[in-house]
């Protein structure tokens, strides 16, 4: 009897991992990413009106939307508001979101926020309306609260990538912000996916020889 | 600098926690306000300041009443 009473009860979830999970939901942001289905499932949900779906679909998408247009934009300000915007517009047109499509619900999302982040611009910037394209050398800010390190890592990386021409810098964070493969950003900016790679391989160098010139001169190896 | 390192490197580039729960904040109020209704509105109004809210629906009912009339007329004057 006791024996099969200590059996039934479940050993209890390693409390670290638990904790962490509970104070990252705390602060806005789920701890796991989910797979495809699960997103598809949330999708349906949020549809429906489910209110706890339509957030924990922000929570698992917002990093990777102000990473994306991070690099596109001067500042960490301009990247709120437009990670705020770019939400609003995905989450209240999930119906126009078509699984079958063969597009993942990241990579639709990451375009709209791209198309948001070119909309500010073009609002900002009239000189560029043209082609709406994007400014050469956005500024940098960094958080007051953060490492030193990390902070002039960041700082080196915003500077770096600043110095791209728009193209190779919507490339570059569509890869390392919005984590899309090299035929989903062909798909996207409507390139060959092995002019995509070419590319890539471009800027990594370029931006490596950039980071490191900018970290050796604050005296912080990256 | 290869793919892992840059990758790690842009990590760095994400919210930290007050700007995440900052910006969800924003955001699930312009999503409640954008799915409300006008007469969800009044209603929550009136929950919360029932003398102003009577008193804002009695002036937009009597600036009804009043421009309604005065449309007609001018109506027929300019007709």
């Amino acid at each position: 009897m006791i024996a099969s009473a200590v059996t039934a009860t479940p050993f209890p979830a390693p409390w670290p991992s638990s904790l962490l999970k509970a104070l990252s939901t705390l602060f806005g942001a789920d701890l796991e990413p989910l797979d495809e289905p699960a997103v598809l499932e949330l999708i349906e949900q949020a549809r429906a009106g489910d209110r706890a779906a339509r957030q924990r679909l922000y929570r698992q998408h917002v990093n990777r939307v102000f990473r994306t247009v991070r690099g596109l934009l001067r500042t960490d300000a301009e990247a709120e508001d437009v990670t705020q915007d770019a939400m609003f517009t995905a989450l209240t047109s999930l119906g126009r979101y078509s699984p079958r499509s063969g597009t993942p619900f990241a990579a639709w999302l990451t375009t709209i926020a791209v198309n948001t982040a070119r909309r500010r611009f073009r609002r900002r910037r009239p000189e560029l309306t043209a082609t709406g394209e994007l400014p050469d050398v956005p500024a940098v800010d960094t958080d007051v609260g953060d490492d030193i390190d990390s902070a002039r890592q960041r700082a080196a990386l915003l500077r770096a990538v600043a110095k791209l021409e728009p193209r190779e810098r919507e490339i570059v964070s569509l890869r390392y912000g919005a984590e899309l493969n090299a035929a989903e950003i062909a798909a996207q900016l409507r390139m060959e996916a092995a002019n995509v790679r070419k590319i890539l391989e471009r800027v990594r160098a370029r931006l490596g020889e950039r980071i490191d010139a900018l970290m050796k001169s604050t005296g912080v190896s990256a | 600098m290869n793919e892992t390192h840059l990758a790690a490197l842009w990590s760095q580039l994400g919210p930290d926690a007050r700007r995440r729960a900052r910006i969800e904040t924003r955001l699930f109020e312009w999503l409640d306000a954008s799915e409300t209704s006008l007469a969800g509105e009044w209603l929550d109004l009136l929950k919360v300041e029932p003398v102003r809210g009577l008193a804002l629906a009695a002036a937009g009912a009597l600036s009804l009443g009043l421009m309604t009339p005065v449309g007609w007329i001018m109506a027929l004057v300019l007709g």
